[in-house]
């Protein structure tokens, strides 16, 4: 591996990916504003059918690009030994991470509202509008396409100009932490389990909040049951993805009190406010406990969004700040 | 149990056990709060005052963590025994956990020991569960789902014994495995139950308005 070269080759990917890019992450706010428009105009509810799955299309195509982005990344990527001087092995960055997570969950939101069926007429404005705020969110605040993966690739030249400086420190330090990362964060299978799994809930929980407001506004059972419906159907990858960060965070975080971070503990609570919500419906032909159910399911949607943004602002063992 | 009777004794303990959850939440919330506050306002919190923060957290949730464990526990044998025997096995439970602490002189065992009684306990729910014996109580209906929401729970109570007591051990990843699938699998068959029968039933939605209430 040249370093020089490596460097050069990963700024000359990252300019094409911009490129391709630019036009897509300006069309996301556009697309996000019509996407508003449809949903709170009456007359144009016809619209928002066609609208969501152009959306979901758009971002799609913009999804393809960036797993392009991520097999070419890959190729160059490699994490080569100060000591041999052999490969180790090449970074495999998962697709879901840092600029790209708000994309993803528009992208999920997108498909999962394209394939509801029950009750979509009632369904699609509230979902649509919380698909536009996401597509905003990627478009202002993630720009997977323009900025893409600044941690990694923070850490990843930084490790090219130490190789680069043949200071032997410099050169052990910048390894080590590369490494490290390749094998315990990058690499995992958590990593490429975990992140998609909980991406998928977050979806058919956006889904089930919406259902959940028709449920309060319209006071009818029917709306309690679709809620219900696209809860359990998040639940599993939920739990799933929960339980595989278990053993992860044991190991990774060894003698952290990874517990209290408040991310895990937020999300935590958002599991258990779900399994609350699951458990109060069996009780649903007691008078007045749907209030319960549908105060309980609006706060474990409130979680869930302090849970995304706690990643961003509260330190902590899972934290980015 | 009479019916009533064990409804109205699953209804209690879903309210001490939502309760507790509820303690928990509350108290991990005000945690992430003051932690937000404090690594923004307070000099070298994170150096300092993390430490001292993760300790409070850890004694004033300990009390809790143990009452939801003891919950967890009394929640398992109301499936299969009446009310007075559902007493003398949840007392003789809490006896056989009390005594392998004060053997042991380890908590941690006592709590292990008290999670494997409830783990065989359900073992034996989910097997009449799916024998079809009439005897285990459930909120829901069809033999599937039974079997799926016994399943889910056995599941987490293995879970929690790996968080109590396997966490060092090298059996910690296969019985981790063994708790994630059971869970995974009960889940899916409670949820789904209806998909996955040979027999299909074809239940019939009782939709409602909730002005009346």
């Amino acid at each position: 591996m040249n370093p020089a070269v490596t460097l050069a080759e990963i700024e000359q990917l990252t300019t094409r990916l911009a490129a391709i890019g630019t036009p897509l992450q300006a069309l996301l706010p556009a697309i996000a504003v019509v996407l508003l428009a449809l949903a709170v105009v009456p007359d144009m509810r016809r619209y928002l059918g066609p609208a969501v799955a152009a959306s979901a299309a758009v971002l799609l195509a913009g999804e393809v690009v960036l797993a392009w982005f991520h097999w070419r990344l890959y190729d160059l990527a490699v994490v080569v030994s100060p000591d041999t001087g052999l490969v180790v092995g090449r970074v495999a960055v998962p697709l879901w991470i840092e600029s790209e997570k708000l994309y993803v969950w528009a992208l999920t939101v997108a498909v999962l509202a394209v394939c509801i069926r029950r009750q979509r007429e009632q369904l699609l404005p509230g979902v649509t509008v919380v698909l536009a705020l996401l597509m905003l969110g990627a478009a202002f605040w993630g720009k997977p396409f323009t900025e893409p993966l600044p941690n990694f690739l923070g850490q990843y030249t930084g490790y090219l100009a130490a190789m680069a400086s043949g200071n032997v420190g410099q050169m052990m330090g910048a390894y080590q932490g590369m490494e490290g990362a390749r094998q315990f964060y990058y690499n995992t299978a958590y990593m490429w389990v975990h992140p998609p799994a909980l991406f998928f809930a977050y979806g058919t929980f956006a889904i089930s909040f919406v259902a959940t407001l028709l449920m309060v506004r319209h006071r009818h059972s029917s709306f309690e049951t679709t809620a219900y419906r696209w809860i359990r159907l998040g639940y599993i990858p939920f739990t799933a993805g929960m339980l595989l960060g278990f053993p992860w965070a044991v190991i990774a975080w060894q003698g952290e009190s990874w517990w209290w971070s408040g991310k895990v503990n937020l999300s935590l609570m958002m599991w258990l406010l779900y399994t609350a919500v699951l458990h109060g419906r069996l009780y649903l032909r007691r008078p007045g406990m749907w209030r319960w159910v549908a105060a309980l399911s609006i706060l474990s949607f409130v979680v869930l969004v302090l849970t995304y943004l706690a990643t961003y602002v509260v330190p902590g063992a899972h934290s980015y700040l | 149990m009479s019916d009533a009777h064990a409804k109205q004794w699953d209804y209690l303990l879903m309210v001490l056990t939502v309760a507790l959850l509820g303690s928990l939440g509350v108290q991990s919330f005000l945690g992430t709060l003051y932690v937000w506050w404090a690594s923004s306002s307070v000099p070298g919190f994170e150096i300092a005052g993390y430490g001292r923060f993760v300790w409070w957290m850890n004694a004033i949730a300990a009390p809790q963590v143990v009452a939801l464990v003891l919950v967890m526990g009394l929640c398992v044998p109301k499936r299969l025994f009446d009310r007075t025997a559902l007493i003398g096995v949840s007392a003789g439970m809490v006896a056989v956990g009390l005594a392998a602490w004060a053997l042991s002189a380890s908590f941690q065992t006592g709590l292990a020991v008290y999670l494997a009684l409830a783990a065989l306990i359900q073992v034996g729910v989910v097997a009449l569960t799916v024998a079809g014996v009439r005897g285990p109580s459930y909120l829901t209906e069809g033999r599937l789902v039974k079997t799926g929401s016994g399943l889910l729970h056995l599941g987490f109570i293995v879970f929690a014994i790996v968080v109590v007591a396997l966490q060092r051990s090298t059996f910690m990843l296969p019985v981790f495995w063994a708790a994630t699938a059971l869970t995974l699998a009960g889940t899916l068959l409670a949820f789904y139950a209806d998909r996955l029968a040979w027999r299909r039933r074809v239940r019939v939605e009782v939709e409602r308005s909730y002005d009346e209430e």
